[in-house]
C-alpha cells in the first residue's frame, strides 16, 4: 500500500507517491510534516536547472522554518536518484535531513549511496512524481538569482500553497 | 601545460582540499608531518590547500607565514606543485617562488609510467553551477584580482573573515551540491589525450569510470578537526597505478 502526497504549488499541483517500505523513516517524516502543515506557505528557494529543485525549509523572503529532530539517512534502500524522485535534503552530515526535500529533474547518479561514509553515504530517495511532471518542469525552468545571500533563489517566488495527505 | 616527469621519480602523490586556516591545527599539523615527510617524489597539490588566501604579501607572518615554512621545507626535498582552487585562488607567484614550490595551471597534463593524466581542481567542470561560473569568471579576472590586492591587508581579512562566515551558513542551510559534469569532464580528457582526470574540490572521493576507456579519481577533502570519523587522504600514483593511502602510510619507508 503506497501514500500519496498532493503538493498545491503557484505553478501547479504535483501528486507524489511515498515508498514506504524502502523509505520509511523519511516516509513518516514527510507525512508528518505533511500533516502538521509545514510545507504550507513554503518555497522552493534552491532551483538549479539541469540538476534538482529544492523546497520545503524556506517562507518567502528566505526566512528559514524551524526544524525537528534529523532523521536517519535511507540512501541505501537501493533507490536511484533518477529523473521526477524526491529525495531528502541535508547538511555535510549524513544524517542531518529534517524537513526540506528535492526532486531531482535528471538522473543524479552521483547522489546516490556509494558507501556509509560521510563523503558517500548520498542522498535518501523516498518517493517520485506521479503526476504534474509537467509543473517541476516549469518550476526548474524559473529565472533564478542571489538573494538575501542565498544563490539560486527563484526571483519570483514559486510556493507550496498547500500539502496534503491524499485518502 | 604539460609535466614530464622525470624517469627518477617512483610515486607522485596528489592532495587537495585541506582548507587549512587557524581553525583547523590538528589538519595542519597531520599535513605538515606528511608534507615534509613523504616518500613521494613529488607532491601536486590541487586546490583549496587553504581556506582562504588574501594576498602573497600575507605570507610573511602569522597562519600564512606557518604555511609557508611548510611548504619550504618540503619544496627542498622533492618537487611540490601547486594548483589553485576557488578557495584559495589569488595564491600566486610571489609566494609560490618563495617557497620554491612549482606552479601548476588548471588544467595541467603529467605525463608519468606511460600514462597521460589530466588534472584540475575541479571547480571549472562544475558547469550546471551558472552562478558560481559567473562568480568565478569575475574573481579570476585581472580587474577583480588588482582591486581587491590593492586594499589594505585588514581590510582583505576582513572580507576574508565574511566570506567565510556566509560559506560556512552556506554549508548548514544543506545540499544536495553539484558535481563535475560528466560529458564536460570526457571532452576535457579527449581534448588532453589523457585517460585518467584526477581532480578535488567536491570532497566525493571516489574512482570510476566517466566513459569506456576514460576513468576519474576524486580527491578526499581533509578534516582532522571537527569531522567525526576525522579524515585525510592522499592519492598515489606508481607504475602499479593509483593508490589512496593515509598520510601515515605515505611517510612510512620500507624497513
Amino acid at each position: 500500500m503506497t501514500q500519496q502526497v498532493e503538493l498545491k504549488t503557484s505553478k501547479g499541483d504535483i501528486r507524489i507517491e511515498l515508498d514506504e517500505e524502502k523509505a520509511p523513516e523519511s516516509t513518516r517524516n514527510f507525512v508528518e510534516h505533511v500533516k502538521k502543515g509545514h510545507y504550507d506557505g513554503t518555497v522552493f528557494h534552491r532551483v538549479i536547472k539541469g540538476f534538482m529543485v529544492q523546497g520545503g525549509g524556506f517562507e518567502p523572503g528566505m526566512r528559514q522554518k524551524p526544524t525537528g529532530a534529523p532523521i536517519q539517512n535511507e540512501a541505501n534502500n537501493g533507490l536511484k536518484n533518477s529523473r521526477y524522485t524526491l529525495a531528502m535534503a541535508r547538511t555535510s552530515d549524513p544524517h542531518s535531513a529534517t524537513a526540506q526535500f528535492f526532486i531531482n529533474v535528471a538522473d543524479n547518479a552521483f547522489l546516490d549511496h556509494k558507501s556509509p561514509t560521510s563523503q558517500g553515504w548520498g542522498y535518501a530517495v523516498f518517493g517520485r512524481v506521479v503526476a504534474g511532471n509537467d509543473v517541476v518542469d516549469a518550476i526548474e525552468k524559473v529565472q533564478t538569482g542571489r538573494k538575501s545571500g542565498h544563490d539560486d533563489v527563484p526571483l519570483e517566488d514559486v510556493t507550496i500553497l498547500r500539502a496534503t495527505v491524499l485518502p | 601545460m604539460e609535466i614530464l616527469a622525470p624517469p627518477t621519480w617512483r610515486a607522485i602523490d596528489f592532495i587537495s582540499d585541506l582548507h587549512l586556516s587557524e581553525e583547523t591545527p590538528r589538519t595542519f599539523e597531520a599535513w605538515a608531518r606528511y608534507l615534509v615527510d613523504t616518500t613521494a617524489e613529488a607532491v601536486l597539490i590541487l586546490g583549496d590547500l587553504f581556506e582562504a588566501w588574501i594576498g602573497d604579501d600575507a605570507r610573511v607572518e602569522g597562519f600564512e607565514a606557518r604555511g609557508a615554512a611548510v611548504l619550504r621545507e618540503a619544496a627542498s626535498r622533492r618537487m611540490v606543485g601547486f594548483m589553485v582552487g576557488n578557495r584559495d585562488f589569488l595564491l600566486g607567484r610571489a609566494m609560490l617562488d618563495a617557497c620554491g614550490v612549482a606552479p601548476l595551471d588548471d588544467p595541467t597534463v603529467i605525463s608519468a609510467f606511460g600514462a597521460r593524466v589530466l588534472l584540475v581542481h575541479g571547480d571549472a567542470l562544475c558547469l550546471g553551477d551558472v552562478e558560481y561560473q559567473q562568480f568565478r569568471a569575475i574573481v579570476r579576472g585581472e580587474e577583480w584580482q588588482s582591486d581587491f590586492l590593492s586594499r589594505p591587508l585588514e581590510e582583505r581579512r576582513a572580507m576574508a573573515r565574511a566570506m567565510r562566515a556566509e560559506s560556512e551558513r552556506r554549508k548548514t542551510e544543506g545540499g544536495p551540491w553539484y558535481d563535475v559534469d560528466g560529458e564536460a569532464a570526457v571532452g576535457a580528457l579527449k581534448s588532453a589525450r589523457a585517460t585518467t582526470l584526477v581532480h578535488g574540490h567536491t570532497h566525493r572521493p571516489a574512482s570510476e569510470a566517466l566513459a569506456p576507456d576514460r576513468w576519474r579519481h576524486v580527491l578526499s577533502d581533509w578534516d582532522l578537526d571537527s569531522a567525526d570519523p576525522p579524515r585525510a587522504e592522499v592519492l598515489r600514483w606508481d607504475a602499479s597505478g593509483f593508490h589512496r593511502i593515509t598520510p601515515d602510510d605515505a611517510v612510512r619507508r620500507p624497513a
